[in-house]
């Protein structure tokens, strides 16, 4: 009898002890591993409903899956929600790189009334609060929650979202010619060549960060002025910062207003940019003149696009 | 005859050597924020370059030898040529470029920062 009430207790402080140790949260390693809790967290936000993967959704390269997001209290966002991923080597951030660093831009979201809505430092009260984000802050940045890292560790978080696995890097970097299909080689040349992709896309990941005015700016219904309004030249009117197109299969809808959904619309308004926005203000003259893209150049530029997909994301296809 | 014989064959293999002085991977260190830039020098004559092993610049190169002068054209500067000369070094295990001719100005800022060794196979 008196054994049986020993095993009985045994139990039972083991049963307490696992639910106490899966309950605890495990303290997160380095900066990044903190970044990564905060990025899927609720508690950025007013309401503790939208974190940051939210809208930045890891089955869509962390891109949004609508043209523009939705936010706080169900506002729309302005602009459609870049990919997170592959940031490592841009320069500016936002559509018209207002943000220097990663870490400039990593905040700003949290205080947008229309994205999570909650000043940064109501934000760092609540992380003050918290005896797990007290804890894990110290053991990282020996520092309690503050502006500054909270800001560095979503962004070395982010700095680890990068993907060089797609079939063209299979092609390109291991050697494999069997990586790609005949098509994705096609379109890689008209990439480079008539298709006239490369003078803007160019660089480890697709951009060469720069901004340009690709004809969706008229002063109409297509009014976000994007650059210029940071800059005040009037050279950047209807500038925006070219996308990376890594894995831009699974990131649309596309462009800064996500007015395109599918990579066909894409390619066909860049064949003949005049036809689909016949009054557009300051298109870059790269655009001047159609492409003249054929039916079968259209389908291998599409497929080279195709291929720029990392293999981690075969299961979020898109309908194209 | 058989000394003109040999004397080819061994200006052959030291011209088939010293070409392939070239030819092969190479990376170079990572940089303060952990970048690995390389290119790859492919025998028939075409390169990559890439970051982070992520490909984007494609071309074809020429390679002189005896004064290790290497010219190329890529997928970037709109097809102007680059002429480089290549200083090999730590047993010609690391290289560096010095311009000679290449008025595309970023690709130049680049390459003349550029210090890559060897990617020996394994």
């Amino acid at each position: 009898m008196i054994v049986k009430k020993y095993i009985i207790l045994i139990i039972i402080t083991l049963v307490i002890l696992f639910i106490h140790a899966a309950s605890v949260e495990r303290v997160p390693g380095d900066k990044a591993a903190l970044g990564k809790l905060l990025f899927f967290d609720p508690i950025l936000s007013r309401n503790r409903t939208i974190s940051c993967a939210s809208c930045h959704k890891p089955a869509y390269a962390f891109a949004d899956t609508s043209a523009v997001s939705i936010g706080f209290k169900n506002r729309k966002g302005v602009r459609n929600t870049p990919s997170a991923m592959n940031v490592l080597l841009q320069k500016t951030f936002f559509w018209d790189g207002r943000a220097k660093t990663l870490e400039e831009q990593a905040l700003a979201p949290i205080e947008n009334p229309s994205e999570m809505n909650l000043p940064v430092e109501e934000a760092l009260e609540r992380l003050q609060k918290s005896k797990n984000y007290n804890t894990f802050f110290k053991k990282i940045f020996n520092d309690e929650p503050g502006r500054e890292n909270l800001a560095e560790a979503i962004a070395a978080f982010e700095r680890t979202l990068e993907t060089s696995n797609s079939p063209f890097d299979n092609w390109k970097f291991s050697g494999d010619s069997n990586a790609v299909s005949a098509a994705v080689k096609k379109g890689f040349e008209i990439f480079n060549g008539k298709g006239k992709c490369s003078q803007c896309h160019f660089g480890a990941d697709f951009t060469a960060n720069e901004f340009r005015n690709i004809g969706l700016f008229n002063g109409k219904e297509l009014n976000d002025s994007g650059r210029a309004v940071i800059t005040g030249n009037a050279g950047d009117l209807g500038r925006f910062k070219t996308a990376s197109l890594r894995n831009v299969s699974i990131t649309g809808p596309y462009m800064h207003n996500g007015m395109f959904k599918t990579l066909k619309q894409v390619i066909n308004f860049y064949n003949d940019p005049a036809k689909i926005i016949p009054n557009a203000i300051n298109r870059d003259s790269l655009l001047a003149k159609p492409l003249g893209l054929t039916t079968i150049e259209k389908k291998n530029l599409e497929s080279f696009l195709l291929a720029l997909t990392d293999k981690r994301f075969a299961a979020s296809k898109r309908k194209h | 005859m058989k000394i003109v014989f040999i004397s080819f064959a061994i200006m052959a293999f030291y011209g088939f050597a010293v070409a392939d002085k070239l030819t092969g991977r190479w990376e170079s260190k990572p940089s303060d924020k952990g970048n690995v830039t390389g290119v790859l020098f492919r025998e028939d004559n075409s390169f990559e370059g890439y970051v982070n092993k992520k490909p984007f610049v494609f071309g074809t190169y020429s390679f002189t030898p005896e004064d290790s002068v290497l010219t190329f054209t890529d997928n970037g500067c709109n097809g102007l040529r680059g002429i480089y000369k290549i200083l090999f070094f730590s047993n010609s295990d690391s290289i560096r470029f010095v311009a000679v001719n290449d008025s595309c100005a970023e690709r130049k800022q680049g390459m003349e920062r550029l210090i890559i060794g060897r990617v020996k196979k394994k």
